[in-house]
């Protein structure tokens, strides 16, 4: 437990000391503050509330979080092999287990702050000019974007250790990212579709994405279009209804950010080194 | 303290990086490792650590590697051949991180630090630091938990002549505690001073295992020795005849003689007793490969 702790902390203090995490903070917290904004100025922003800025944030939150999840994922343990300090730490009494897992916390925790220091604060300003009626819609929208960096964490590290350097795992961080949040809704709809018309195959679509489940998610609390809730948000609450899909697309999350890191452990733990 | 059963370790179907290799190591015993590069020294210290998968038996304080790589290596201080560590961390916080790893005190890190001659760049970045310095931050990090068994893979490497005198005394001074220590290394000289017993290792397979002192009178490394003598070259040739057992050859300015390693000294003294001034010497071992050849040969293995 204690060294777990220490490799956290370790990981924490990267994050801190190499001010990536300032810089997503600030850039989050800019964003939010700009959008609303610009919103404000194009209509009555007493009216709106919070909800018109965070409804424009989902948009830019599902092409970001995604992004910064995988690439620091990526970049963990791939960074250590090619420094050479993979070797070192692994030789200490520590397992694979608690080596993965006190790096992976370290920077899931270092992400939760970048999310929550950025979108907080931008959050309490925004509180002094919009009524707060609609807060936990924009509260929610912070946990949802923690939830998808948490999943998207996972995967970059089951990436970081299948490859063999930085640069190999960099790039196949960013086409999991391109794949996962570009061409996912139009290539699993065609994909589920022509496999089998079943409602089956499209539930299954939906769950194989955290990105997509996070944006069925957010919608849902907004506002629950069939239209903005896309093709498979919309066969989704239509056929199972709203509390089953957010059920179920919640369970995905939480699986998506448990098993990619089982799979990492498992494979980590055969490696040598 | 230390049992190697039956190791063996493939990577592919093609290459055997160690093959079937046996030996044990007794409390406050210290074994070298000797092999040419390749010969899979460093392959069998992964494999003590728990680095590696392979096949066969590794046993520490007990405790299969295997089984328990974890447990096992609380009982170890593993020096890497390069060791690496975070260059953006100071010597002062490599030592506590690590001393937080092997779950020892701070006070120890800190005394350690200064043991190795590293209390004034303890706030030095670990990038800054030259390779001597690296090694000895690498030689605290190893001591940090006390282990009762250190493996040293070439700590000699990189190091200069006082440097390694250090490290030699070091090693007497570890075994003066009780610790059991596995030293691979590439200087044979330094083997019967340090080491009670040797395994030489040769693409993967044991040549020779055994006490040190009689693994110097097998392999028989040798030297050679570059002498600029006073212009008494054909009063000199005679007397290194005699001992070298070997070629000399005289180039001009100066006189080579290929000798055993051991009789250099006995050479220098001979020719000073003789009168004959030394204006300048110069040694080159000879790698440790020939000494391997040439104990395959004594042993009657193949080349």
């Amino acid at each position: 437990m204690r060294a777990t702790y220490a490799i956290l902390r370790k990981e924490l203090r990267d994050a801190v000391q190499s001010r990536w995490l300032l810089a997503f903070s600030v850039t989050f917290a800019l964003v939010a503050l700009a959008l609303s904004m610009v919103q404000g100025r194009a209509g009555d922003l007493s009216e709106q509330g919070f909800n018109r800025t965070t409804a424009g944030l989902i948009n830019l939150c599902l092409l970001l979080v995604p992004l910064l999840g995988l690439v620091l994922g990526a970049s963990t343990i791939a960074g250590e092999r090619d420094r050479g300090t993979l070797l070192t730490l692994h030789s200490q009494p520590i397992s694979s287990s608690q080596l993965l897992i006190g790096k992976y916390l370290g920077l899931v925790v270092a992400v939760w702050m970048a999310i929550v220091l950025g979108f907080g604060v931008a959050g309490l300003l925004m509180a002094f000019v919009n009524p707060l009626t609609d807060i936990w819609h924009y509260a929610l929208f912070i946990v949802l974007s923690a939830a998808l960096a948490t999943s998207m964490l996972s995967l970059g590290m089951l990436i970081s250790v299948v490859s063999d350097g930085r640069l190999k795992a960099m790039a196949l961080a960013v086409l999991a990212w391109f794949v996962l949040v570009l061409l996912y809704d139009l290539g699993a709809i065609g994909v589920a579709l022509s496999v089998s018309s079943s409602g089956r195959s499209l539930t299954l679509a939906v769950l194989g994405n955290p990105v997509e489940s996070v944006r069925i998610l957010a919608v849902m609390s907004l506002e629950p279009d069939l239209q903005i809730l896309g093709p498979l948000g919309a066969y989704l609450t239509e056929e199972l209804g709203k509390l089953t899909s957010v059920i179920l697309l919640s369970s995905a999350l939480v699986a998506w950010a448990a098993l990619p890191l089982v799979a990492a452990e498992r494979l980590f733990r055969r490696q040598d080194l | 303290m230390l049992a190697v059963r039956s190791v063996t370790k493939r990577y592919g179907s093609r290459v055997t990086a160690l093959d079937n290799v046996s030996f044990e190591v007794d409390a406050g015993q210290v074994m070298a490792v000797i092999g040419a590069n390749g010969a899979g020294k460093t392959t069998l210290i992964k494999c003590i650590v728990g680095l590696v998968r392979f096949e066969g038996e590794v046993v520490v304080g007990g405790i299969g590697v295997s089984r328990d790589g974890r447990g096992v290596r609380r009982l170890i201080g593993y020096m890497p051949q390069d060791p690496a560590f975070h260059s953006d961390l100071s010597v002062r916080e490599t030592a506590l991180f690590y001393a937080d790893l092997k779950s020892a005190p701070p006070q120890r890190a800190r005394e350690l630090v200064e043991t190795v001659g590293l209390a004034a760049h303890e706030e030095k970045k670990v990038g800054e630091l030259s390779g001597g310095m690296r090694q000895r931050l690498a030689l605290a990090v190893t001591l940090l938990a006390n282990p009762p068994l250190l493996v040293l893979d070439e700590p000699a490497s990189g190091l200069d002549i006082s440097a390694r005198l250090e490290l030699r005394q070091l090693v007497q001074d570890q075994r003066k505690e009780g610790k059991s220590i596995l030293l691979s290394t590439h200087w044979l000289e330094d083997v019967p001073h340090v080491a009670d017993s040797a395994l030489v290792l040769n693409e993967g397979k044991t040549v020779f295992l055994g006490p040190a002192t009689e693994l110097a009178g097998a392999a028989a490394p040798s030297s050679r020795l570059f002498l600029r003598l006073n212009g008494k070259g054909p009063e000199a040739a005679p007397i290194i005849e005699s001992l070298a057992n070997g070629a000399v050859e005289d180039t001009g300015d100066w006189l080579v003689v290929s000798c055993p390693a051991s009789r250099k000294a006995q050479i220098v003294e001979a020719l000073v007793g003789a009168g004959i001034g030394i204006l300048d010497f110069r040694v080159e071992e000879a790698p440790v490969d020939s000494a391997i050849l040439q104990l395959q040969k004594s042993k009657g293995g193949r080349p």
